[in-house]
């Protein structure tokens, strides 16, 4: 079969996996299905990868019309859905739909047990479709399709437990919460709200990206385009159909709904809440679906961003990577330690975004994106194991000393902590290098402010290693602390120690860097600048040193037996309050935005639609009021047609003579 | 100018208007359904008069549309009132009665 036609194979697989799963009631049977299916899509992902990769173009797949508007000769366009795979999006493919796979076969432990566990695979399934159908689209409007499937999918799966009550009324969650969960709004922390938080905050960002769409849509159309949303066309309008600030424009349209999806500052708080769904979907979700989403989005949009756009994208990124980080390093609960870290790292993405594609910043952003998904996602596969065999404790203040009852998990947690905090021959390092670099190269190129995103990045990065390396001595290192927590604790059962053992070498560089061929795919025949050869040497020794700082601070700081995390907590208190608060963004959110501004809104809303129910000075009232209205004029009008027959016949008559006086008379 | 007899046409009309004139009161104020469908005769056949009436004056050349048309005009009379006595047989098995004033309802 030709790339073409397996590149729609590839993206219908998971979708009849889905529609097959979804009637199966038996938990291991669906999850087996489930993972074959995926793995067969991997298999073609991989072929259609090798394709497309090893020779370095970009197909274009089959292409169904959908809304023909007007005759192509008189300026008529079309819009329509299909497959379109060049490097970035056959890479991106392998990844979603292989650790789909991994991700059921873990679940398939994971969930053993639980009486809702048959629905995880035709939910991850969907899911994993709808991020195909983003990364194979054709088009803008295709990809927006998907991406509102991948929302869906994010909602199904975060609310898997919808049944759970609110943190504050939950028993078990009182008991096995972290000591310093400060933040955290618990009474409006159950699975059935944080689904709708992650939706609610995706729409807001949909609203820009929507609009961006628009004003590709018009600005295409103005140009003439035929397929006004295709790639293609964006690469047109770039090239100078149109002007500057209308681009600009567009682009930070199209980076408003990635700042949704990729839970980028001031958008970001969702994600750490959707941690009330099983660890297997967070693992998804942080990975390859859902919030890669945003960056690969950005990546794939990268005609339109234009350097104001970029930089606007640069320095959100470099806040949320510090911010986020720096929450990071205070939480106790050892899923919001990976929550805040999967923000701090798509932050890192969107600095090697903004950076440019002059200075390789695309390449290095997705090269990012890539690794991440491989080492974060393991990451959280091994804090579900950990969940799963201390009985649903999370606390790092109380785990500890694990690595003796978990070999297995130990051994690949730390191969991936060493990759997020970046050290040196792990696929971490390789990517933040790049991301680092690129940052510098965009700096040195454009001087003053474009240090800021570097500077940001540089501080993440440090930090990074810093809570990356506490969560790991934290619950790896030392001995329990409060022993009846690990007590029974082992390895998961033989099926998904191997998937651990299956992602640990892609936690090594050596996958990413064999012949070169990630780099040569993402720059595509674009040779590095000299300048950016020599920015990556720097950057290689700045990251080198930041994971080493950090490691060493870590150790110091955090080591069994050290009391100097608490004592410097202690004296940085107001430091401390602050990212144990979250920055009090959360509380600001629901304060101002969700109780004022949402509930205010509400009101006023509510007051236009309802009224006071009596005068016409609402929505509500206007209608009942044109109703009583008509029902009054067919009262009066029906006195005419009162059903007297002579009535009629003198109207008749009379009439009849008026016109024909009117008529005839000379 | 007032030409009444045989061969003037002033008596004629004027005998149609009467005519027409009372089967209109008669269509409009007569409560009972016959006496309406006898004014709808009377009107018809008022029509018919004063088409009979010019077409004697033409009579003479041989034209002979009048008198046609007042043959047409007592034809569609007897048609309408085979349809409206059957119309008014329907309504009297419905509503029981042919009085105008009390059978005012589409629906009994």
């Amino acid at each position: 079969m030709s790339v073409e036609v397996l590149s729609v194979v590839v993206l219908l697989i998971p979708l009849a996996a889905a529609a097959l799963t979804a009637r199966i009631r038996h938990s291991d049977l669906a999850h087996a299905i489930g993972a074959v299916a995926m793995a067969a899509c991997t298999v073609l992902a991989v072929v259609v990868a090798i394709d497309v990769v090893g020779r370095g173009v970009a197909v274009q797949g089959p292409h169904l019309r959908w809304l023909e508007l007007g005759a192509f000769e008189l300026g008529g366009f079309e819009l329509g859905a299909g497959t379109f795979v060049d490097p970035l999006g056959a890479v991106m493919a392998v990844i979603v739909t292989a650790l789909a796979t991994l991700v059921l076969v873990f679940d398939a432990w994971y969930l053993r047990g639980d009486p809702l566990a048959a629905r995880f695979p035709w939910q991850l399934c969907g899911f994993a479709f709808a991020m195909l159908a983003v990364v194979l689209a054709d088009n803008l409007l295709m990809a927006f399709v998907g991406w509102e499937l991948v929302g869906l999918g994010s909602y199904l799966l975060i609310g898997f437990w919808f049944h759970k009550p609110a943190a504050s009324d939950d028993a078990e969650y009182q008991r096995n919460k972290g000591a310093g969960a400060r933040g955290v709004i618990e009474a409006s922390l159950s699975p059935s709200f944080a689904q709708q938080k992650a939706f609610v905050m995706n729409r807001v960002g949909d609203a820009g990206f929507l609009l961006g769409i628009g004003i590709v849509l018009v600005a295409a159309l103005a140009n003439g385009q035929r397929d006004p949303l295709s790639w293609s066309s964006l690469a047109t309008l770039a090239a100078g159909g149109t002007s500057e600030a209308l681009l600009t424009l567009a682009a930070l349209g199209v980076f408003c709904g990635a700042i949704a999806k990729s839970a980028q500052f001031p958008l970001h708080p969702w994600l750490p809440d959707a941690m009330q769904g099983p660890t297997t979907a967070s693992s998804i979700i942080h990975a390859a679906t859902m919030v890669a989403a945003g960056v690969f989005l950005v990546a794939r949009c990268e005609a339109l961003f234009t350097t104001t756009a970029l930089d606007v994208v640069g320095w959100i990124g470099g806040i949320t990577c510090l911010l986020a980080a720096a929450i990071a390093c205070v939480q106790w609960d050892l899923k919001a330690v990976l929550a805040y870290s999967t923000i701090s790292q798509l932050g890192l993405m969107f600095v090697g975004l903004g950076a440019g594609p002059e200075a390789g910043g695309r390449a290095a952003g997705i090269a990012h994106l890539f690794t991440h998904a491989g080492f974060k996602c393991l990451l959280f596969l091994c804090a579900g194991a950990v969940i799963h065999a201390c009985a649903g404790h999370q606390d790092l203040a109380r785990l500890g000393g694990l690595r003796k009852r978990m070999p297995i998990t130990a051994i690949a947690s730390l191969l991936a902590v060493l990759a997020i905090s970046g050290a040196p021959l792990t696929s971490g390092a390789f990517s933040k290098d790049g991301v680092l670099a690129a940052a510098l190269a965009h700096a040195t190129a454009s001087g003053g402010l474009a240090y800021g995103p570097l500077v940001l990045a540089v501080i993440g990065s440090l930090l990074t290693a810093i809570y990356m390396f506490r969560w790991w001595l934290r619950l790896f290192a030392g001995d329990a602390r409060v022993p009846d927590c690990s007590a029974h604790a082992h390895d998961p059962a033989r099926s998904a120690s191997v998937v651990l053992l299956v992602m640990a070498p892609f936690t090594l560089g050596l996958p990413w860097t064999f012949g070169g061929w990630l780099e040569t795919a993402l720059s595509g025949t674009r040779v590095p600048g000299a300048a950016l050869a020599e920015a990556h040497h720097t950057a290689t020794w700045i990251a080198t040193a930041l994971f080493v700082t950090g490691t060493l601070v870590a150790f110091v700081l955090f080591a069994p037996r050290s009391g100097l995390g608490a004592l410097l907590a202690r004296r940085l208190r107001a430091v401390h309050a602050a990212c144990s608060e979250l920055f009090w963004i959360d509380r600001i959110q629901d304060r101002v935005v969700a109780r004022g501004l949402g509930r205010g809104l509400a009101r006023i809303i509510a007051r236009l639609d309802l009224g006071d129910g009596a005068r016409i000075t609402s929505l509500d009232g206007l209608i009942d009021g044109l109703g009583r209205g008509l029902t009054r004029i067919g009262g009066a009008g029906s006195l005419v047609h009162a059903g007297r027959l002579g009535v009629y016949v003198a109207v008749a008559a009379i009439a009849v003579t008026a016109v024909l006086f009117a008529v005839l008379a000379p | 100018m007032v030409e009444l007899g045989p061969d003037g046409l002033t008596g004629y009309l004027v005998a149609a208007a009467v005519l027409f004139v009372a089967g209109v009161f008669a269509a409009v104020a007569r409560r009972n359904a016959i006496g309406v469908l006898i004014g709808i005769e009377l009107m018809l056949n008022a029509a018919a008069l004063q088409f009979t009436a010019y077409g004697r004056i033409h009579a003479a050349t041989g034209d002979v549309q009048g008198q046609t048309a007042g043959v047409f005009v007592v034809v569609v009379a007897a048609a309408e009132a085979v349809v409206a006595l059957a119309l008014l047989f329907a309504v009297y098995r419905s509503a029981h009665d042919i009085d105008l004033e009390k059978t005012r309802e589409l629906h009994s």
